[in-house]
């Protein structure tokens, strides 16, 4: 029996870093520290498992596998690589490496999550803290359409509502909490302020929001289903408040117009720092989805939706997002990677990937494995294998290897080490 | 001079043909033209794989035209960056339709994909079906979308249309998408549909002007209303369009009285948006 310490916990974009494991003869028995998503993970890890890679459904050996999806992708003229939040950053490097060597289409499921809090990013910044200076410091915190008592399990305990720090020794009674939603949740009910607001109206409150803090006198008497005067209570708490933190999800994102959204709440976060310090964090979800959009940057200039067709990066979310060039039928061979498109994706979409050769590289059976002509097992990362990932507020964390995988099951990236040196070939040494 | 191409395919992959400009083909033979490369996913073909090329070429750009005989609502950027001439697009266009355009005219009659006119500085575009999202636009990551030129559409525009317009002209005739002519510095957007939630939004101001014919969805709460009245420049303004662009819809407001809302507070803008009180 070994027990490991501060495993790190590979399921959401929290990445907790102290759980304990303990594994005997290869297997995990016990976990502590884990949420129950995290529990339910690691001690069912091997349930639904692939086993060995497939080829038309046809049991193979990876060296097959790999030979034909290098076939399928080096003939291509319009290959599309998708998914890598749920891998480590060494995976996510090879693919896009792959990217350029087959001229293809590159994307992750930040594209369906949190892409615009990415096109944010780029176009006016975001003001950022680590969770840990939030932990320590925040005294307003705000769930803007996000909520972790669904999400983000630890969250709450771990870095926004009840630890104890530095300047907050009183935990929870330290912290001032504000709700915004558009339906009553497990968090609204432990709340300070809890507002229910009126579906896809979020950037006309945080518009009001941001006039009132710039002192403008707001004529109606209610936007988005909130009384002004709340809203004016709300402002004046921002203003005051030490430190403010506003953690936004899907909500936010995934409401119309989500782009516009997050940059008001930016927009909003900025103008409070004219009066106090705040920061604004997105909630991200999968474990390594900050990781995918970083490195993504630092190889291409991009953080999604990268085209290599013309042999440099190019960006454009809307055109070389993944969901918007299968509805196009553009594609022609896709690649997935530690993803399931096919449960996810819009009918339009998934409907063109079902029609072209779908290569998938994955842990356990899926949709998208059932649809897929080749499937090549891979290693869980943080289990299996080791790596790094980002957390949500862009802390690299490493993963670790706790077990063994089976016997031929590689993690993600040798199998994309081996495809890409396969593809070179193909290619004639290039 | 005209050149006449005829599309031979309905590519399943887009083309994208920025080789399709007056500047381009001025001075060239047929059979230059016809070797052009386009790109087509991962591959560089042939202008001739996609089209069939007749007529004569001219020296000049800004005395070619192009007309497309035929749908290539499959091929990008047509137009993208001309300076002068014009083209004729039979059918409808795919995305970037005049992008980065800075002189000349394009007329399609059909629909136009996204992105259309996106960062043109100049030049003049006539849509006569609807165009995408992101008319006249700036692309991600850029602070400056249209910073001149004029865009018609006869029909109805997308989402985000005019999204960081700097200067020039955009009228559309049908209604328009959310969010029109957001973060708005300069220009002015002519709407005679309806227009859809958070037009003007982030719009700083800069003599940037929204009028809308056919009223707002839902007009937002830090635009703040001003006054009632009939302004002259509007009369001169509807003038240029029902004489010089014949749009003849602006014939029927030379009298009608405009509600002015200033905006966007959210970010101290003074950018106006005028409804018609009709
Ligand atoms: S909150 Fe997230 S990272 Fe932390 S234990 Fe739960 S699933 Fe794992």
């Amino acid at each position: 029996m070994e027990v490991f310490s501060d495993v790190v916990c590979p399921f959401c974009g929290c990445l907790c870093d102290d759980l304990e494991i303990t594994v005997e003869n290869n297997k995990i028995i016990k976990t502590k520290n884990s949420c129950a998503i995290s529990l339910s993970k690691f001690m069912h890890h091997e349930d639904n498992r692939l086993n060995y890679p497939t080829v038309d459904g046809r049991r193979t050996d990876l060296v097959e596998a790999i030979n034909e999806s290098a076939k399928i992708l080096a003939s291509a003229k319009r290959p599309l690589i998708y998914g890598l939040s749920s891998t480590e950053c060494e995976a996510i490097n090879r693919s896009i490496e792959l990217a350029e060597l087959i001229g293809g289409v590159i994307d992750s499921t930040a594209s369906v999550c949190h892409g615009p809090t990415i096109i944010t990013e780029q176009s006016i910044g975001l003001i950022k803290s680590t969770l840990g200076e939030i932990k320590n410091r925040a005294d307003l915190i705000i769930f803007w359409g996000s909520n972790p008592t669904e999400s983000h399990l630890r969250h709450l305990t771990r870095y926004s509502m009840f630890p104890t720090g530095l300047f907050t020794p009183e935990g929870r009674k330290n912290r001032f909490i504000v709700a915004v939603d558009v339906r009553k949740t497990k968090l609204s009910r432990i709340v300070d302020l809890f507002l229910e607001i009126e579906p896809n109206k979020d950037f006309e409150l945080i518009s009001a929001l941001r006039a009132i803090v710039r002192g403008v006198k707001i004529e109606a008497e209610q936007v988005s289903g909130i009384p002004i005067n709340i809203l004016k209570e709300l402002a004046e708490r921002m203003k005051k408040a030490r430190f403010g933190v506003v953690f936004y999800g899907l909500g936010l994102t995934q409401s119309e117009m989500g782009d516009m959204n997050v940059n008001a709440a930016v927009g909003l976060v900025s103008d409070l720092n004219h009066h106090t310090k705040f920061v604004i964090l997105p909630m991200r979800g999968h474990f390594n989805v900050a990781g995918a959009n970083t490195v993504s940057s630092w190889l291409s200039g991009y953080p999604f939706a990268i085209d290599y067709s013309r042999g440099y990066s190019r960006y454009n979310p809307g055109e070389f997002t993944a969901v918007d060039l299968l509805e196009r039928k553009e594609a022609d061979a896709a690649l997935i990677i530690a993803s399931d498109p096919v449960a996810h994706f819009p009918a339009s979409a998934v409907e063109h990937l079902t029609k072209i050769p779908l290569i998938t590289i994955d842990q356990k059976v899926n949709m998208t494995t059932l649809l897929s002509r080749i499937v090549i097992p891979a290693a869980t990362v943080g289990i299996e294998a080791d790596g790094t990932a980002y957390r949500m507020d862009g802390i690299p964390i490493r993963l670790k290897k706790i077990i063994e995988p089976s016997e031929g099951i590689l993690p993600d990236s040798e199998i994309l080490k081996m495809m890409i040196d396969k593809i070179r070939v193909l290619k004639g040494g290039y | 001079m005209e050149v006449f191409l005829k599309p031979k395919v309905k590519p399943l992959i887009p083309v994208e043909a920025e080789v399709l400009t007056p500047d381009r083909f001025a001075g060239m033979k047929l059979s230059e033209i016809e070797g052009l490369p386009v790109y087509v996913g991962n591959r560089v073909e042939k202008l001739s794989d996609y089209f069939e090329l007749e007529g004569s070429i001219s020296e000049k750009p800004a005395d070619q035209q192009i007309t497309i005989l035929g749908d290539a609502s499959r091929i990008k950027y047509i137009g993208y960056g001309m300076t002068a001439g014009r083209i004729l697009v039979e059918g409808g266009a795919g995305m970037h339709l005049g992008s980065h355009m800075s002189g000349g005219e394009i007329v399609v009659k059909g629909n136009a994909s996204d992105w259309a006119g996106a960062e043109m500085s100049g030049g003049l575009i006539s849509i006569l079906g609807n165009t995408g999202d992101l008319l006249g636009s700036a692309y991600r990551g850029s602070r400056e979308g249209m910073t001149g030129g004029c865009i018609i559409v006869k029909g109805n525009a997308g989402i985000e249309s005019g999204i960081f317009m700097r200067r020039g002209t955009i009228v559309v005739e049908g209604e328009i998408g959310s969010f029109a002519g957001a973060h708005m510095n300069g220009g002015a957007i002519f709407i005679f549909g309806k227009a859809s939630r958070g037009v003007g939004a982030e719009m700083r101001g800069n003599g940037s002007m929204i009028v809308c014919f056919k009223g707002v969805d839902s007009l937002l709460p830090t635009f703040i209303y001003n006054t009632i009245y009939k302004p002259n420049f509007m009369r001169i303004y509807l003038k240029f369009l029902f004489n010089t662009l014949k749009i003849d819809k602006a014939g029927e407001y030379f009298e009608t009285p405009f509600k002015r809302y200033v905006g966007d507070a959210a970010v101290g803008g003074d950018g106006e948006i005028f409804i018609a009180e009709t």
